[in-house]
């Protein structure tokens, strides 16, 4: 399923809330008036598409093909200052308007990053589209970079990477990717210490020539109409095709990072599905049959398999969830695990055995498929999720499969491809991220 | 006599743009020379009055031409406390005047009107 990101959906503090979930009877149809949708390519390789929902606001964005896989060893770090450095004066506007210009509309602009991607959002009000697309497009085709607004984004650098050190959860899914990959995806969100400051002017252009071309971009509007859309498309122009990335090369590995507290959080995966395949809808229903957090606030997580075993292998308080990540290429899916005791790890992994060796029964089948159908039905209700989930899916297959093509392939999931994907977990070669009280966590090989 | 000339380098005399013919080019290069701050080595940019605007500007100059800005001004400052002048044939050439800070110092100054103009909305 394309741009079901388990990793996004992955609750950063598993100790918190994840939204409610409802059981869908199967008689609820979830429709998009698919003569409202458009999709379409440019003769410049840009792929745009649009949602015409009748709403007051607009909200357009624009997906590059520059998330922090597409780094190489020289730049590392530059999506990084990319992100911070989104607001800054470009060819046409300097930071200054570009600011109160927004702000005059009541318009907001916001940049993401992922591994894969950065995407550039604007909501704005439908009728002042036009004034504050001039904006986005600035942003995304001409930025200025000028070295002292540069130098003046250092304290905002130290500033986020002192954010993500505090977070252990943060720290175990960086330190996760780049032990289970060679290249590519081992890349971390952020940049790491011995090139902050040091990316300079030219590592930024030379990054914004080669991955910020029309062939990589996809531009997504809601609330707008295709004609108006395909104008500001033919704005984006660029003769450069940017350079092939390397596929990204799992190679299996162990990190761990001895700090204090009293907790270990432990992730633990394999190699997963490319994102879109029936595979990976398959690790989906894995992911939520195995559990990923207390459906309802306060509660025990009954319908999680892992918390039920792991409950008869220990006292003291732990939370385990599933976790999955898809990327273009390839994917991660495993489990995610704080806890105190050491024979919780073991517990875990006991549990996708289990399943693997066939132990689910139909009931806990259709009820991992309906939380599925439903969290992807519910991601799809806010205009940020639907904005995203269109991007991506547009940006990676150059196409949009509609939520009931997605339900319907996750319909077909049976217990057998299932039981084939935890078999998969069970045998092939494991990484694992420790971050914590590490004097009682095994190693990946003794697991 | 060289100090008096040097503060008439002040802004305004730096923006102002003359046509270029024959007559004005023979009248600019005797009205440089007769500046004198090229005895010292200096170019025009180096002796302009310091604002708040010159400062930013300043502040933005890549590392090299800032580091030839201050040797020059260093230079100078020692060559004024021992009251000597630099030999003929080191004095700064007409020709060989880069205004170096004038890009920088007309987008410090548009971008400061630009605020003007928002803030009086």
């Amino acid at each position: 399923m394309t741009g079901f990101r388990g990793f996004t959906h992955l609750s950063v503090s598993p100790l918190s809330l994840s939204p409610h979930c409802f059981l869908l009877s199967s008689n609820v149809v979830f429709k998009i008036h698919t003569n409202l949708l458009g999709v379409s390519k440019l003769p410049s390789g840009l792929l745009v598409a649009s949602l015409e929902n009748y709403s007051p606001v607009s909200k357009i964005g624009v997906f590059v093909k520059a998330g922090s896989r597409y780094e190489t060893a020289e730049n590392l770090g530059v999506t990084h200052i990319l992100r911070l450095a989104s607001n800054l004066t470009t060819k046409g506007a300097s930071a200054f308007r570009i600011c109160r210009g927004l702000e005059a509309v009541g318009a907001s602009l916001s940049v993401t990053s992922s591994r894969e991607h950065m995407v550039y959002s604007l909501d704005c009000l439908r009728d002042d589209f036009e004034g504050a697309m001039e904006y986005l497009i600035n942003v995304t085709t001409a930025p200025d970079f000028r070295p002292w607004e540069l130098s003046d984004l250092l304290p905002r650098v130290k500033i986020d990477k002192a954010v993500a050190d505090q977070s252990p959860q943060i720290g175990v899914l960086e330190k996760l990717h780049e032990a289970a990959y060679k290249n590519a995806l081992s890349n971390s969100l952020y940049c790491p210490d011995h090139m902050v400051g040091k990316i300079s002017v030219d590592h930024l252009q030379q990054f914004f020539a080669n991955n910020y071309t029309s062939a990589r971009m996809a531009l997504v509007g809601l609330g707008v109409s295709h004609a108006a859309v395909m104008k500001v498309g033919e704005q984006f122009f660029s003769t450069h095709t940017g350079f092939g990335a390397p596929g990204a090369v799992y190679r299996g590995g162990e990190l761990r990072v001895q700090s204090g507290g009293g907790l270990v959080h432990a992730l633990l995966a394999c190699e997963g599905a490319v994102a879109g395949s029936a595979e990976a809808n398959a690790f989906s229903v894995l992911q939520r049959l195995l559990g990923v957090g207390p459906h309802v606030k306060r509660g025990s997580n009954i319908t999680s398999k892992l918390s039920q075993c792991i409950a008869k292998a220990t006292t003291q308080p732990f939370d385990a969830t599933a976790f999955s990540a898809t990327y273009s290429d390839s994917g991660l899916f495993g489990v995610y695990v704080i806890s105190q005791a050491d024979s919780v790890i073991n517990a875990a992994m006991a549990q996708v055995t289990a399943v693997a060796e066939g132990s689910l029964t139909a009931d806990d089948l259709t009820r991992a498929k309906t939380q599925l159908m439903a969290d992807y039905l519910m991601s799809l209700e806010s205009s940020e999720g639907l904005l995203e989930e269109l991007g991506v899916q547009v940006l990676s297959s150059g196409a949009y499969s509609s939520p009931q093509t997605v339900t319907q392939s996750i319909d077909a999931v049976t217990s057998s491809d299932v039981v084939k994907a935890a078999k998969k977990f069970d045998e092939s070669k494991k990484t694992m991220s420790c971050y914590g009280h590490l004097a009682n966590t095994p190693f990946v090989d003794e697991l | 006599m060289y100090n008096l000339f040097a503060f008439c380098a002040t802004r305004k005399t730096v923006c102002r743009r003359a046509a270029t013919s024959r007559l004005m080019v023979g009248f600019r290069k005797w009205y440089y020379n007769a500046c004198g701050f090229n005895r010292l080595g200096l170019m025009r940019d180096d002796t302009i009055n310091e604002d708040s605007d010159v400062k930013e500007a300043i502040r933005r100059l890549p590392e090299q031409v800032y580091n030839d800005r201050m040797f020059r001004l260093k230079r100078a400052l020692d060559l004024s406390m021992k009251q000597q002048i630099l030999p003929k044939d080191q004095w700064t050439k007409h020709e060989e005047d880069v205004h170096y800070l004038e890009p920088y110092l007309e987008e410090v100054v548009h971008e400061r009107k630009e605020k003007e103009e928002w803030a009086k909305k």
